[in-house]
């Protein structure tokens, strides 16, 4: 990878001790994937969960603060592994809360924005289509590719930090015009969509895209961007997906023939069947949950408006707990309309700047999780430890509330 | 006993051998591995059970979270990780995992790509193949 004068003194040390860290890793990276050089971006999304991050990551994020590390540009931060707000009602061990708070100390050191949210978009970082920004969260990176129009790589933590802080990533995959072109067109099935139809089809879009950038045609062309934010995250969730042309939605994918630059690309029809093949595999239990989770990825205060209109009059049964996720800012605005107080007289709780997806449910107490969100699905499937069930918003409300 | 050599494209350097392992989906090291033990756990990984400790790792490609690296950086550094990762399409997060580990631990182990994921569906399931891989000669030799 060609570096410059700067970036070949950053690489030096000569820019002290944090961005000589950044740099080996981007030039690692760069020269690994065959990046020509690195390029400016506009801001960085990273991962600071504890349970994905570990104690080694604790020591990375610990190193670049105390090596007089800052954050180069405008930079997020995903949902934490505790609600940092009130950790101790929700059962999470204290050891494992010490371990978060620590690596939020470090983030904020760092200075970046406090968010704590999968959907900085929607919240607090609002790029222009065409920039280049490097985020973690693949959710976030789908929606920023295929709706946004803006440019990034799934930058894999460690990658996000060092991009982060150098406000450089290297320029490979969806930074280029020629790897953002469409090779395989996903065709759904007629109809109108569920809210878990929009989930299933995405976790089968990534795992049939395999490698190859996929165009999706026929979908209602009345998605919501919370609906391509559920789709986005499940594909990511089955497979590499960094971007989904969502033809007639996606800027310059008018068609299936523009989406594809004009190549005859190879198709999947997707039938009713294999929709319903996905909910049958991340279906892995019929016992009573113990927890319903609606989040992954944080759900948007529109979200939470529709949910609490869900919940008007009903009651979640005994031992059974529901927990909704969402942004810090979402909750703040749910809590000034009445919302959150709807969700808590039905016997939900809202839980601000966590999600479940990176909670420990099982060390929470939790065994059965039931959920719409395939990309939760996903994760406890991987994991084994709890078991998942995965179902639509209208089935989950029917079966467990009174 | 039969010796078959692949070439492959080094993205991560380094040489390594041992037992090779298969699995024959897109995978995550994200809660698909415990890092303190190095035993797989994802149930549709083809290597449920198996411990990935010093083995040779082989899938078709990534997928998931993007903290599939840090989930292999950590069991790199408890000595939980493979010994090398082969797969058929360039794996971004092993890539980073193994870079990230090369740097603050001096354990970086060698990535490769390129191999054709043919060879995984005839190997069935664990098989006793011994993977020798070469990351400066870009090539991996299946032995067994």
């Amino acid at each position: 990878m060609h570096l410059n004068s700067v970036h070949e003194k950053l690489l030096q040390g000569e820019g002290g001790d944090a961005n000589q860290l950044a740099m080996q890793i981007l030039v690692e990276v760069g020269d690994a994937v065959g990046a020509e050089s690195l390029v400016p971006i506009k801001s960085a999304h990273v991962q600071a969960d504890y349970i994905g991050l570990h104690d080694s990551g604790i020591a990375l994020f610990e190193r670049f603060a105390a090596s007089g590390g800052k954050f180069g540009v405008p930079t997020t931060v995903n949902p934490a592994s505790i609600d940092l707000d009130g950790w101790e009602s929700f059962g999470v061990p204290a050891e494992f809360a010490r371990k978060q708070i620590r690596l939020c100390e470090a983030y904020n050191r760092l200075g970046g924005i406090r968010c704590w949210t999968c959907v900085p978009y929607q919240v607090c970082n609002f790029p222009k289509a065409d920039e280049t920004v490097a985020w973690a969260e693949p959710s976030s990176v789908v929606f920023a590719n295929s709706i946004i129009g803006c440019r990034s790589n799934k930058a894999m933590a460690g990658l996000d930090i060092a991009s982060a802080i150098l406000g450089l990533t290297p320029k490979f995959g969806m930074l280029l015009d020629e790897e953002r072109v469409a090779r395989i067109a996903c065709v759904a099935p007629p109809g109108r969509f569920s809210d878990l139809d929009y989930r299933s089809l995405g976790y089968l879009i990534g795992r049939s895209a395999g490698s190859k950038v996929a165009a999706l045609d026929g979908a209602p062309k009345d998605v919501t961007s919370d609906d391509f934010k559920h789709l986005g995250a499940a594909a990511a969730s089955a497979g590499p997906t960094a971007m989904i042309h969502y033809v007639g939605v996606t800027t310059g994918s008018s068609s299936l023939e523009k989406a594809a630059g004009g190549e005859k690309i190879e198709t999947v029809e997707v039938s009713r069947s294999d929709l319903d093949n996905v909910e049958d595999e991340l279906n892995q239990t019929e016992e009573t949950p113990d927890l319903i989770a609606l989040g992954a990825p944080h759900l948007s205060v529109s979200e939470l408006g529709s949910l609490a209109k869900l919940l008007e009059g009903r009651k979640v049964k005994r031992g059974i707990k529901l927990y909704v996720y969402t942004s810090h800012q979402a909750y703040e605005m749910a809590d000034r309309a009445g919302i959150r107080a709807d969700i808590e007289a039905a016997g939900g709780k809202l839980s601000q700047g966590t999600d479940a997806d990176v909670s420990p449910l099982k060390a929470m107490g939790f065994n059965v999780v039931l959920t719409n969100s395939a990309l939760l699905a996903e994760t406890l499937v991987a994991d084994g430890r709890v078991k998942v069930r995965y179902s639509s918003l209208n089935d989950i409300i029917g079966e467990v509330l009174a | 006993m039969s010796s078959k050599t692949y070439k492959c494209h080094v993205l991560v350097k380094g040489k390594a051998s041992g037992e090779a392992l298969f699995s024959r989906q897109a995978f995550s090291f994200d809660r698909a591995v415990d890092p303190r033990t190095g035993v797989v756990a994802d149930s549709r990984s083809g290597m449920a059970g198996a411990n990935i400790r010093g083995n040779v790792l082989f899938y078709t490609r990534g997928k998931g979270s993007t903290a599939g690296s840090s989930w292999l950086l950590e069991a790199i550094r408890l000595g939980n990780g493979p010994a090398a990762i082969v797969t058929e399409h360039a794996d971004l997060a092993a890539v980073v995992g193994a870079s990230v580990a090369g740097i603050l631990y001096g354990k970086a182990i060698p990535v490769l790509s390129g191999i054709d994921a043919q060879i995984f569906w005839k190997a069935r399931g664990k098989t006793k193949s011994v993977a020798s891989v070469d990351g400066s000669a870009a090539r991996v030799v299946l032995t067994g």
